[in-house]
């Protein structure tokens, strides 16, 4: 009879209740602790329904917490190394959550990455990311190449398939190896090498412009030109991108910023120097 | 336990087993829905001045239509080295949620703390910025239903306001406004902390008129831009009212006011 | 998957449909012309439900037809995009109404003004200088806010077209088989030769 009630009883130090706080289960001691990748869980049967059902704005317009969405990034391999360009406005349902988001990240001082989907899931693992590619350097002794970079995240996001993760990013990099090298990689799994790749809600609408006159022969300051007025035309047809222009531009020697430029003056010169936007009326009739 | 005592002659023993839950018809564990959310209402506001931060929040608790306080701050000193946070220098406003609102400041608090007795000095507010974000990202799939902002003075001794959003998302800001009237203060603060859509007269004609020029706003000017903003707030939103509590910090630490809100 | 594009300029309106006839997964001809000539200087494309698209197009254009047998006079482009609203909108109300999307380009046999119009299937009307509707509305929209000017000739025009042709090919996932592509100038309706052949590269 003891050992049936040992059996099937807990010890009282067990019988801690899954709801307590996370104070218990995180070693706050322990300064590196909260880099450990224990993520809390709903205590469920199935957390990743659960999930979605409490975040998912798409399916579950009622949901109680609204995850920023929407964008438009790019970037494009070309004969000066690659460019790297995002709009700025993050959205929760129709709102507005902020017109100045940065959605280049500074991975290291040579590799860039880009924020389309979940803005916590980019910021916090490509942030991870930078600290893996320091180790790699720590370790080996050179630097981390862009490829190797990539698969890193892949890989992590792909265990994390099912979960609820949803980003699209975009690594950019030039390293003596690899020349300029530019990955797509998202939430599903996928990773992808390209010239040009556009990610996000406005996607579409910036590959209308950066198609038609994309050349890997491109100069430096057409590509630059090029890479804003594609984040431009996805600003004006997409209404969840918006904001602010945020260029890069990489080169062996690293990266680059040219500005993180309202849209709205840029939308004005544009129609009203070159003639662009013929389906706007700039006066009133 | 009473399993235990089951008489069931062909189990010989206990014979509760989780095989016999019940059952949908998709063949998963029915459960009871699980919910572990509310909404507490009110709101937050924070703004960054030159040598100033001040973080601001009403003081309602409601749940539905019902209000079960009327002075329930939250906006909180973190990090000080002791339980009535004298010294603390860095000030956290929640709002969503209010027990996820405590959890996470108890926590942030904690971290705060060893970070003061292990290094002897207070956590900087960029790296307790960082810090938070990665409190929130580790429920990133059991979140905190609540909206976070983090005020203080930075390294260079100016005024810092960093948002963030339910999963540890994080942005440093001017100013922003959270929690239910959200809506209806930020384009207040747009106009009149970030002079949106504002121009110089006559500085030219249509498309060359001059943007008007931004500048830190003094400590008078940023309190009066709280105050009117929580009173628009309380006339058009059922969740705040009561109290306004400011935190206002600076170099020389955190001051708390208490202004009295329409209580209807 | 179907794909209608519009594009005005000085003395012009150019109007493309997709060739391709989809029920479900099939291809059902390769060679489908979605587009009525109203009169001789109007014509209109169509995409939308089976059956509601000819239909609806051909009662628009037995009806143009009618009127100007009945009044000695041609209706334009304006006028038609106009009628062809009141119809599709009063069709809107009824039992089962058509859901057709519709571009309507013409050029004023007076005044040689072209026009553009632009109507959905909630009968929406608007006149505008460069159109599309279903897909295409997502790639190429933006390639026309950059290239287009309201004063370009029928060569720029057609440049156009093929720019955003080139774009659908490379990123739209289902081929659509090329496109039939008229002009619609003073003279008339006119056939524009598009190559369906063309192979398009991506980056």
């Amino acid at each position: 009879m003891d050992a049936l009630v040992a059996k099937y009883s807990r010890p009282a130090a067990e019988e801690s209740d899954p709801f307590e706080n996370e104070l218990e289960s995180h070693d706050l001691m322990n300064p590196a602790d909260h880099l450990s990748l224990k993520f809390a869980m709903p205590p469920v049967a199935q957390p990743s329904s659960w999930l979605r059902a409490a975040t998912d704005d798409r399916s579950n317009p009622e949901c109680p917490i609204k995850i920023a969405h929407g964008t438009t990034t790019l970037a494009f391999r070309f004969q000066g190394g690659i460019i790297v360009a995002t709009d700025s406005r993050a959205t929760a349902g129709d709102w507005i959550a902020s017109q100045t988001v940065k959605k280049v990240i500074e991975i290291n001082s040579v590799l860039l990455g880009t924020m389309a989907g979940g803005a916590a899931d980019c910021q916090y693992w490509l942030a991870w990311l930078g600290m893996q590619c320091r180790l790699h350097e720590l370790r080996h002794k050179r630097r981390i190449s862009v490829a190797a970079a990539s698969k890193i995240l892949a890989n992590l996001v792909y265990s994390y398939k099912g979960m609820g993760l949803s980003m699209g990013t975009m690594c950019a990099g030039v390293t003596a190896e690899e020349g300029p090298a530019l990955y797509y990689v998202d939430s599903d799994g996928t990773r992808l090498a390209g010239n040009l790749f556009c990610v996000g809600s406005g996607q579409t609408f910036a590959y209308g412009v950066l198609d038609a006159e994309y050349k890997y022969e491109l100069s430096n300051e057409a590509a630059l030109e090029l890479g804003r007025r594609s984040i431009l035309a996805a600003a004006h047809r997409d209404a969840y991108s918006g904001g602010y222009i945020n260029l890069y531009h990489i080169e062996e020697k690293g990266w680059t910023r040219h500005g993180f430029s309202d849209t709205n003056p840029i939308f004005w010169k544009t129609k009203l120097e070159k003639g662009e936007f013929s389906n706007v009326t700039s006066e009133l009739e | 336990m009473s399993a235990m005592f089951s008489q069931n002659p062909v189990m010989n023993g206990p014979n509760y087993s989780f095989s016999d839950a019940p059952r949908t018809n998709n063949g998963e564990f029915r459960e009871h829905r699980f919910n572990p959310y509310s909404d507490n209402g009110g709101s937050t506001l924070a703004i960054a001045g030159a040598d100033f931060c001040i973080m601001a929040g009403d003081t309602r608790h409601t749940s539905g239509y019902s209000i079960n306080s009327r002075m329930a701050p939250k906006v909180f000193r973190i990090g000080g080295s002791n339980s009535d946070q004298s010294d603390a220098t860095i000030a956290l406003s929640v709002c969503g949620f209010a027990a996820d609102g405590n959890a996470l400041r108890d926590q942030l608090d904690t971290v705060c703390k060893i970070y003061r007795y292990r290094h002897g000095k207070p956590m900087s507010v960029h790296a307790c910025a960082k810090r938070l974000s990665t409190i929130l990202y580790n429920k990133r799939f059991f979140p905190y239903y609540t909206h976070a902002m983090l005020g203080g003075i930075d390294e260079e001794g100016k005024g810092a306001v960093y948002s963030y959003d339910p999963v540890g998302s994080y942005e440093r800001e001017q100013c922003r406004a959270g929690g239910a009237a959200a809506s209806l203060i930020m384009p207040f603060l747009d106009s009149n902390v970030n002079f949106k859509n504002q121009y110089v007269p006559g500085s030219g004609v249509g498309h060359e008129l001059k943007e008007r020029e931004r500048h830190p706003l003094s400590r008078p000017v940023v309190e009066t831009i709280v105050k009117d903003a929580f009173d628009g707030a309380v006339e058009r939103h059922i969740e705040v009212g009561d109290n306004l509590q400011m935190m206002v910090i600076t170099k020389d630490g955190i001051e708390e006011i208490m202004l009295p809100l329409k209580k209807d | 998957m179907e794909v209608l594009l519009g594009i005005s300029g000085k003395d012009f309106v150019l109007i493309a449909a997709s060739k391709a006839a989809m029920r479900g997964a099939t291809i059902l001809k390769a060679s489908d012309d979605k587009t009525r000539e109203l009169n001789k200087n109007t014509l209109m494309a169509y995409s939308g439900e089976a059956g509601d698209t000819v239909q609806f197009a051909e009662y628009i254009q037995r009806n143009a037809q009618l009127y100007s047998m009945r009044n000695e006079t041609e209706l334009s482009p304006p006028a038609l995009a106009n009628f062809v609203r009141g119809e599709l909108a009063s069709s809107l109300r009824s039992r089962k109404p058509y859901q057709v999307n519709l571009l309507l380009g013409g050029v004023d046999k007076d005044t040689g003004k072209p026009s553009l119009f632009w109507l959905d299937y909630l009968a929406a009307l608007a006149e505008v200088p460069y159109a599309a509707h279903g897909y295409a509305q997502y790639y190429c929209l933006s390639i026309l806010d950059k290239h287009h000017q309201r004063d370009i000739s029928l060569e720029r025009g057609i440049e156009l077209l093929n720019l955003c042709a080139d774009e659908l090919k490379r990123r739209l996932p289902i081929d659509f088989k090329g496109l039939t592509v008229k002009a619609i100038t003073a003279d008339g309706v006119k056939d524009i030769p598009y190559d369906d052949d063309k192979i398009v590269k991506s980056a």
